[in-house]
């Protein structure tokens, strides 16, 4: 079945969506552990205030792990449910990679602007720059979703379960997690950001996409 | 070549604690830096030729090329450790805290998660195809982090570090103490090579 590659995505893209409806595991585990974890922090600091550095890496750490809890699912289930070999049949590598990328990008921001109400409300802290902090969330989620795709496919391959994907993960997306805290912070603080870190998240962005494209095909074509 | 490393090996000890002076600031801790500067170069050229070694083999499906990538790697941990550690100690003794998420400090931290993330999905596969492949792509896959760790990551910390010493702007060194360090800094290429090739040697022979 000759299709378009943007045709590809976007039956690709579709198809994660409904499943996502369906299924709800993925879902639930994020937004369930951003709301818990999101709880205990507001618990703990009974209304006390938080320094826009310690707000912004505090806000990263629960986006990053959150994604954590459902990003590695998108090949996984493939595999649990037997999908992953008729996908590989009927599917080309770059349509099923770049579609299910754009699919962990859409559950990542909806995720994300979810954790940033919630944190708003229960942290008590507002951005001053709100274009750096929404930029930074989009470019911020991008990265994890781009890296998160291929590693997800990868984790699956290498049929390993229990913690390998955060392990795979944390080094590749720091590029990404640290220029975020730092503008995220400044957002929040209203300090001068230098805004070039936002150029370079983009940059970084783009080469983890490109990155993943190109390697996908050795994990997705069998020798 | 063993005889000949640790020979040389010893005649840089021996001109790093009796004939180097001490740095102006630094005192004797600079004799941390003979051993650190050396260890850490080790580190990053062991990180080059592993995703080197894993692109070769993604072209030509050789289990040699996985092999090199794979003992690069097990041996550019072990180096990475040492730089940590005696970089923690310099730091420690230097500017009064182990570690300060200096700029460089953060480099040679994410390379030590590379590592440990790799050797850790080597672990959890059985020898084969399938961990070659997987390997090779993820050590490509992090090599992306490498333009980051250069160009982003010294603008955005304050540094302690003294500047790069080899180009002579940073740390005051005299000639010979560079003329030491240079040798140091072959010594341990020389300990690494050395290293490298019994190491694949090793892996080849296991994956039999």
């Amino acid at each position: 079945m000759n299709v378009s590659l943007w045709q590809g995505i976007k039956r690709m893209f579709c198809k994660e969506f409904v499943l996502g409806l369906r299924f709800k595991a993925a879902w639930a585990a994020m937004f369930m552990f951003a709301l818990t974890t999101l709880a205990c922090v507001s618990l703990a600091l009974q209304g006390g205030q938080m320094e826009p550095r310690l707000a912004a890496a505090l806000l990263w750490v629960i986006v990053f792990f959150a994604s954590m809890a459902g990003a590695d699912r998108g090949f996984a289930d493939e595999d649990t449910a037997g999908t992953l070999l008729i996908l590989k049949l009927y599917g080309g590598a770059q349509p099923v990679l770049l579609g299910k990328m754009l699919y962990s990008f859409f559950l990542l921001l909806v995720l994300a602007v979810f954790i940033v109400l919630l944190f708003l409300v229960l942290i008590g802290v507002e951005p001053v720059f709100w274009g750096v902090f929404i930029l930074t969330l989009v470019f911020g989620v991008a990265g994890i979703a781009a890296a998160g795709t291929l590693l997800a496919a990868l984790a699956t391959g290498a049929r390993v379960k229990n913690g390998l994907f955060s392990v795979l993960m944390l080094p590749v997306i720091l590029p990404v997690f640290l220029p975020a805290v730092y503008l995220t912070a400044g957002a929040l603080g209203g300090s001068d950001t230098a805004l070039n870190y936002l150029g370079g998240m983009a940059l970084y962005d783009g080469l983890l996409i490109v990155g993943a494209s190109v390697l996908f095909d050795y994990l997705w074509y069998e020798d | 070549m063993g005889a000949v490393l640790g020979g040389l090996t010893l005649i840089i000890a021996g001109l790093v604690f009796f004939v180097v002076p001490p740095a102006e600031g630094l005192g004797d801790y600079v004799r941390i830096a003979f051993f650190h500067i050396p260890v850490a170069w080790v580190a990053v050229i062991a990180f080059f030729i592993s995703a080197w070694q894993g692109a070769r083999y993604l072209r030509s499906g050789d289990m040699l090329a996985d092999a090199k990538s794979a003992a690069a790697s097990q041996l550019g941990f072990i180096f990475v450790i040492l730089a940590t550690v005696s970089g923690a100690i310099f730091s420690k003794l230097t500017w009064g805290a182990y570690w300060n998420w200096d700029p460089r400090q953060t480099t040679i931290f994410v390379l030590l998660l590379i590592y440990g993330a790799y050797l850790t999905l080597r672990a959890a596969m059985p020898a084969g195809v399938k961990r070659a492949k997987t390997a090779a792509v993820y050590a490509l896959f992090s090599f992306l982090t490498v333009p980051f760790l250069v160009f982003i990551i010294p603008r955005m910390y304050f540094s302690l570090h003294p500047s790069p010493v080899i180009n002579g702007s940073g740390l005051a060194m005299d000639s010979v103490m560079l003329a030491v360090l240079l040798a140091a800094l072959m010594d341990m290429t020389g300990i690494f090579y050395w290293l490298y090739k019994k190491q694949v040697m090793r892996i080849m022979q296991e994956e039999r």
